[in-house]
């Protein structure tokens, strides 16, 4: 069922410090748990920061070759003050059945579970041994969705005295517009409601308290012998798919099947398919099961896109429709201490792509642009025509669709190049690919096929891939297949750059700041003028110096006369 | 997903539907009725009839008052609106946990096709606008590994229904106090017919799901509702009703 820790340190660091041991007790147990993960509950003093700070550390120090921990759930108890003790009630696994028994060993005292209550104005502790009041544990409200901080109490579906299973429903509440069923998460009696229907409920709030029966062997719902065989059936399973290719490291890459994309993921990804599962025919392995190893072994539960490649940060030249939103951890949270921020996701994503480039000699070209006819077109036309909702139009739509227009009479600099270096791809389609900032990272969504698009399309796609990007919800699909990025920094702030190309890609641009500066007319007066400078990264290997000039000057001629566009119209 | 077409169901007939098939059965389901009768109030799970609606009003004329098992807020129903339901395992979207926001915003991507032909729908707080106004309103119901989510569409509306709903004490920020009239708007001055408009839906919920009409009939028997589930729909009473405006007048 559950396994019981105390701590009586103060200070987070040393709440993780213990709990990380205990973690690792655990892993150690059984090493092959494929999915399933550990499951933290608990409260502790402090904010929402605390509670992310807390969820890093953890994944962080069991992480590396124990593939079973993700903290999925931590609650933060906005009264209790910040570093106080922290009550850690329970792990249990959330994946599946089978793995709940090999859990169920008490770590801290072989011979019972414990749960500690710190009262945190007194420092007095209270401890309540399960073997001898026969288990309570508390049942508190979760989290039912992001930034809810309070629900209200519909209805109870049990009573004082009534028996529950795991995963009974127990009573219901509302949360913004949806009303929640709250299940059970331990089988045990009903032995007090904290509150009644129409009350509101905090998050992290004790809802009901059960008693759990019984010693701590008897705590799991089905017996542990049986479920102890399920689980070891399940390890041999895991086992068997993987020996029968596991011939030699030599020819391991012969003997294990997968398909293409799955083996340029997981060179990108500099992992070895040797210990992946396949579930596919034969024992293939899918792009399913590579993401499922990725997600165990690194402890992340987000989905790792396979070509992500990403670019270093970027918001729209007018700062107000890509706003960078700075990555979590950077909470403002000031504990004195060094913060370890694992490297996962998105993060993870954008060390492998910089690795994989770090081979490519790059050459840096700049340019400045005079954009003053940019800006009153861009603006002219975003106040008078109507827009679908949610869409602005920016200037990176005009950059955009002048970038495709002059990649028509330079394509190789839309190109891409194989490893080996023995051929160039030209590609037909304009896939321009936007770097873009979100809370979760850097991501490249691209927008396809611009030489098709009008100014108004892309500008519609790009409100498109930004929501999504927000939102962590791109697919596949847009963030592969680009052809040729755009950086555009210029928002935070800064002129010039030296972007790092997105491989396979030949070419890369990072858009500067636009500012006002006084240019010398041939009168000898000076007007104000627009201006940007663009600088550009390029493989040296396929692209020359001189090609980079040609195209960035026909670019520029496209945005210092965007009504030159005309002449490409059809 | 199952697919089920409905012409003027009683809403409160499927109310126990959409609660049974969300509680009771383990297919993904999506119900369309076009309009129903009698018109009826819907008040959300935790709604209390005297701060929602003129209670009075209602209980002179006879309206029925019904309590549903999802969340969210208030709607009068009748015969010009389209109720669009879905309800989902876990495993048909790709959202990390079922919350209402992110649910709410996968259920605006999966519509928008529907809505190609008519400028700026968008979900706009909780509600689908066109513009600033709302033409429907939503509500979901969440339990372990499912969910559901329904829509009560403005096809049309009459004024004097909705006089009988109060202005609610929360109230989305983009109202800005403005009247019921000037806050909503009908679907039928931006389609061709209700006909089209369930038939966009369909389209639009096909691009992301492999959908299979099934009868009403078939529902019944394959899904008996004899199974056992928590029912939290219900229908006030005309005891309950002047029960919870009793008070009120004592206090005059």
């Amino acid at each position: 069922m559950y396994v019981g820790m105390r701590t009586t340190s103060r200070g987070m660091r040393s709440v993780i410090h213990e709990l990380s041991i205990g973690l690792k007790r655990l892993t150690s147990l059984r090493p092959a748990f494929g999915d399933g993960f550990v499951h933290i509950s608990g409260s502790y003093g402090g904010g929402g920061a605390v509670g992310g700070l807390l969820q890093s550390e953890l994944l962080t120090t069991n992480s590396g070759g124990d593939r079973i921990i993700s903290v999925s759930r931590f609650h933060a108890v906005a009264s209790m003050p910040t570093t106080t003790t922290t009550t850690i009630i329970g792990a249990e696994s959330r994946s599946s059945s089978l793995l709940l028994p090999a859990m169920a060993i008490p770590l801290a005292d072989p011979s019972r579970l414990v749960q500690a209550r710190f009262n945190s104005s007194s420092n007095e502790v209270l401890t309540a041994d399960l073997g001898s009041r026969g288990g309570i544990v508390e049942i508190e409200l979760a989290q039912t969705g992001e930034g809810i901080a309070d629900c209200e109490l519909i209805r109870w579906f049990v009573k004082e005295g009534d028996m529950v299973e795991e995963f009974d429903p127990v009573c219901e509440v509302q949360s913004d517009k949806a009303s929640v069923s709250i299940t059970s998460r331990y089988k045990g009696k009903v032995s007090n409601i904290c509150f009644m229907p129409g009350d509101v409920v905090k998050v992290g709030e004790t809802l009901l308290e059960l008693i759990v029966n019984g010693s701590s062997n008897e705590q799991t719902p089905v017996p542990a012998a049986q479920q102890e065989e399920q689980w070891q059936e399940e390890a041999s399973t895991l086992r068997r798919g993987v020996d029968p290719e596991n011939a030699s490291e030599e020819g391991v890459k012969k003997e294990i099947l997968a398909t293409p994309a799955v083996r340029h993921m997981a060179k990108n990804y500099g992992i070895s398919l040797v210990d992946v599962v396949g579930t596919g025919k034969d024992g293939r392995i899918m792009k399913e099961d590579f993401m499922k190893h990725v997600a165990a072994k690194e402890a992340v539960r987000e989905d790792l896109e396979p070509e992500g490649h990403i670019e270093e940060l970027s918001t729209s030249v007018d700062g107000d429709e890509y706003s960078p939103i700075p990555p979590a951890t950077d909470s403002g949270y000031f504990s004195g201490e060094d913060t370890i921020i694992p490297i996962r996701g998105f993060r993870r994503a954008m060390a492998n792509a910089m690795t994989a480039a770090v081979k490519v000699p790059h050459f840096h070209y700049m340019e400045e642009m005079d954009v003053d006819a940019l800006v009153e077109l861009k603006n002219t036309l975003s106040t008078s025509i109507p827009l679908p909702p949610g869409v602005k139009l920016t200037y990176l739509p005009f950059l955009i669709k002048s970038l495709s227009a002059a990649l028509l009479k330079h394509p190789i600099m839309n190109s891409t190049v194989n490893e080996d270096v023995t051929e160039i791809r030209v590609k037909a389609s304009h896939n321009i690919g936007v770097a873009m900032a979100t809370s979760f990272g850097l991501v490249v969504p691209n927008v396809k096929n611009v030489q098709r698009m009008s100014v108004l399309e892309i500008a519609t796609e790009l409100s498109r891939l930004i929501q999504l990007a927000g939102k962590n919800m791109l697919a596949t699909e847009d963030i592969s297949g680009g052809t040729i990025t755009v950086s555009n920094f210029g928002a935070i702030g800064g002129k010039f750059g030296s972007p790092i190309i997105n491989v396979p890609e030949v070419a890369i641009v990072a858009i500067g700041r636009m500012q006002q500066v006084p240019r010398l007319q041939g009168d000898g007066s000076f007007v104000n003028s627009s201006v940007m400078t663009v600088t550009w990264g390029a493989d040296h290997r396929v692209i020359d110096g001189a090609t980079v000039a040609h195209f960035c000057n026909e670019w520029k001629l496209l945005i210092e006369q965007p009504e030159r566009l005309f002449l490409h119209l059809r | 997903m199952k697919l089920l077409r409905l012409q003027g169901f009683p809403i409160l007939q499927q109310l126990y539907l959409e609660e049974r098939l969300l509680r009771a059965t383990t297919h993904n389901w999506c119900l369309i009725n076009q309009g129903t009768n009698p018109p009826a109030i819907i008040v959300g799970i935790s709604g209390k009839p005297e701060k929602l609606l003129d209670v009075k009003a209602v209980l002179q004329d006879n309206i029925p008052v019904i309590r549903r098992f999802s969340g969210g807020g208030t709607v009068i129903v009748d015969t010009d609106t389209v109720f669009v339901t879905l309800i989902c395992r876990r495993d048909a979207v790709t959202l990390p946990d079922l919350y209402p926001r992110p649910i709410m915003e996968w259920t605006e991507h999966l519509y928008l096709p529907a809505f190609q032909t008519v400028p700026s729908f968008h979900l706009l707080e909780h509600d689908y606008v066109l513009g600033d106004r709302k033409f429907g309103g939503n509500a979901q119901s969440i339990i372990k590994d499912r969910f559901l989510h329904h829509t009560s569409f403005l096809w049309d509306y009459q004024d004097f229904r909705m006089a009988y709903l109060k202005l609610p004490q929360r109230t989305p920020t983009y109202r800005l106090a403005r009247s019921h009239s000037d806050f909503i708007c009908r679907l039928k001055d931006y389609m061709p017919s209700r006909e089209a408009f369930t038939d966009y839906i369909v389209k639009a919920f096909e691009q992301q799901f492999r959908l299979q009409e099934i009868s009403l009939d078939e529902v019944e028997k394959t899904q008996p509702s004899s199974v056992p589930h928590i029912t939290s729909t219900q229908v006030f009473t005309t005891a309950d009703l002047q029960q919870s405006i009793m008070p009120l007048i004592v206090k005059g």
